[in-house]
């Protein structure tokens, strides 16, 4: 009895070192985990890859419900301020039409200018579209998963446009899935011009809603209410995307609102900007299969 | 002494991956684009709290290695390029520790109880990633979007947490060691 007694007490030690152990044994992989996330970034990257894809079809069952949700939300936002919305939209709409007046005609002189001077364009741009199938906008991450992948003709560093201007860059690609790196990203760095005095400068995020505008030059010349587009610098990304504008120039920093809205985006663009056709040496058909829903522009 | 019918098996495997298979949910909607205000910034925090509350309510449901597997899902989900992967695992694995270790003034104590030892452990895994983040990065990230996150996701756990809850067994006999109170019957913890 007794012995059975000592063998339980010393069964129950054994039981818990092992518990503590257990706890230290998980510790330590996860450290592990993160070394080798240091060490090994492209087993990282696959992993990442591999872990998109495998959730990307999940996040497009749920995708349904959740647009639902959203949209009973941003009715419920909106009825409040409906009169007062179609007031302004009625406005806008008058001062815009304006503008189309305006636009044609400089397009029409643009096209005259050009066959004069035999002005030579750019690589073609074609669109991907492509639905927004989860946001990773974290405390340190801001960008979002899209459902279209490498099959669709998306490749990393390709620009994600919306209506507005500019959202990001694809930042990862699977098969199905592609993860874009929005512009207010820590980690998003984007040549661009100012385009009013055509001067080149570089856009930083800090995960903030504003962002960072540095200048090769003096911060002299640069204005509230300066708009800033692509530069096209890098290759590729088309120039003249518009990313922004200025609202606030002080002490040396120079912040950019951008225009997109990240908090409703739903839609997004994916600008192939023919560098796979570059790649590829053909400049008949540069793409393979012809994206859904692609549009050709210029 | 168990049953043996298909349905009782059914049941018993039921019960051991619910918790799992509600940890993997909540994993994923993570990433799931709600544009609701506030909430949807305390997504990233709310697998949090579901280990939390199971490791409450049945830390045997919810073994070490299936948290650091979730653990490193959810970092590679989430994470941009250059986040560390396993932090949110170590996170994971330690607040299940802190729980299992503290049932005592955890477990079988009123609500409230649960409540400020939720806001603790969660301020722990929002300072241990915010740190590993910055570290690692070795850029100076601004606190306030981790606060925010903090902040919801407390105000959060008293609609959320009581619904968690009811995985636990009906019967109070039936409550395997591990996730029953230490507190013996009229001791009080003071």
């Amino acid at each position: 009895m007794a012995i059975r007694d000592d063998f339980e007490v010393v069964a129950g030690q054994v039981r818990t070192v092992v518990q503590r152990f257990a706890l230290g044994l998980l510790v330590i992989a996860a450290f592990g985990a993160m070394l080798v996330g240091k060490a090994d970034t492209v087993l990282v990257e696959h992993a990442r890859v591999l872990a998109l894809d495998l959730a990307s079809p999940v996040l497009e069952a749920i995708a349904r419900p959740v647009a639902y949700a959203n949209r009973a939300i941003a009715d419920l936002k909106e009825f409040a301020s409906l009169r007062e919305e179609n007031a302004r939209l009625r406005e806008e709409n008058a001062r815009l039409l304006a503008w189309q007046t305006a636009a044609r005609r400089l397009e029409n002189e643009n096209e005259g200018l050009r066959g004069l001077a035999n002005f030579r364009e750019g690589p073609e741009a074609s669109f991907i579209t492509a639905r927004i199938v989860g946001d990773s906008v974290s405390a340190y991450v801001r960008g979002a998963l899209l459902n279209v992948g490498r099959k669709a003709g998306v490749a990393s560093g390709q620009a994600v446009v919306t209506g507005e201007g500019l959202a990001g860059r694809i930042a990862e690609v699977g098969d199905n899935s592609a993860r874009v790196l929005f512009v207010t990203d820590v980690n998003s760095r984007l040549p661009v011009l100012i385009e009013r005095t055509r001067e080149r400068a570089i856009l930083a995020g800090d995960n903030s809603p504003r962002l960072k505008l540095t200048l090769h030059q003096a911060i002299a010349g640069v204005q509230r209410g300066d708009r800033i587009v692509t530069s096209g610098h890098g290759g590729s990304f088309p120039v003249g995307i518009p990313v922004g504008e200025v609202v606030e120039t002080s002490e040396g920093t120079v912040r950019v609102r951008p225009f997109t809205d990240f908090s409703r985006l739903e839609f997004v663009r994916v600008v192939d900007y023919g560098v796979t056709g570059l790649v590829g040496g053909g400049s008949g058909s540069p793409h393979p299969a012809q994206p859904p829903a692609g549009v050709r522009v210029r | 002494m168990r049953a043996d019918g298909a349905l009782a098996m059914l049941d018993r495997w039921g019960r051991a991956a619910l918790p799992g298979s509600v940890l993997l949910f909540f994993v994923l909607l993570t990433l799931a684009p709600l544009r609701a205000p506030y909430l949807s910034d305390a997504l990233p925090l709310l697998p949090v709290l579901v280990v939390f509350q199971f490791s409450l309510a049945t830390p045997e449901r919810l073994p070490g290695p299936l948290l650091l597997a979730m653990g490193v899902l959810l970092d590679l989900l989430l994470g941009g390029p250059g986040a560390p992967v396993g932090v949110s695992a170590l996170g994971f694995v330690l607040i299940r520790a802190a729980v299992v270790a503290n049932r005592r003034y955890l477990v079988g104590v009123p609500f409230l109880f649960q409540w400020v030892g939720f806001c603790i452990l969660c301020w722990g895994f929002v300072v241990l990633v915010w740190a590993f983040t910055a570290l690692w990065t070795w850029t100076p990230i601004d606190p306030v979007p981790a606060m925010m996150q903090y902040a919801v996701v407390i105000v959060v756990y008293p609609l959320l947490a009581p619904l968690l809850a009811r995985v636990r067994a009906r019967d109070p006999l039936n409550v395997p060691d591990a996730s029953r109170g230490t507190a013996r019957p009229g001791e009080t913890t003071s």
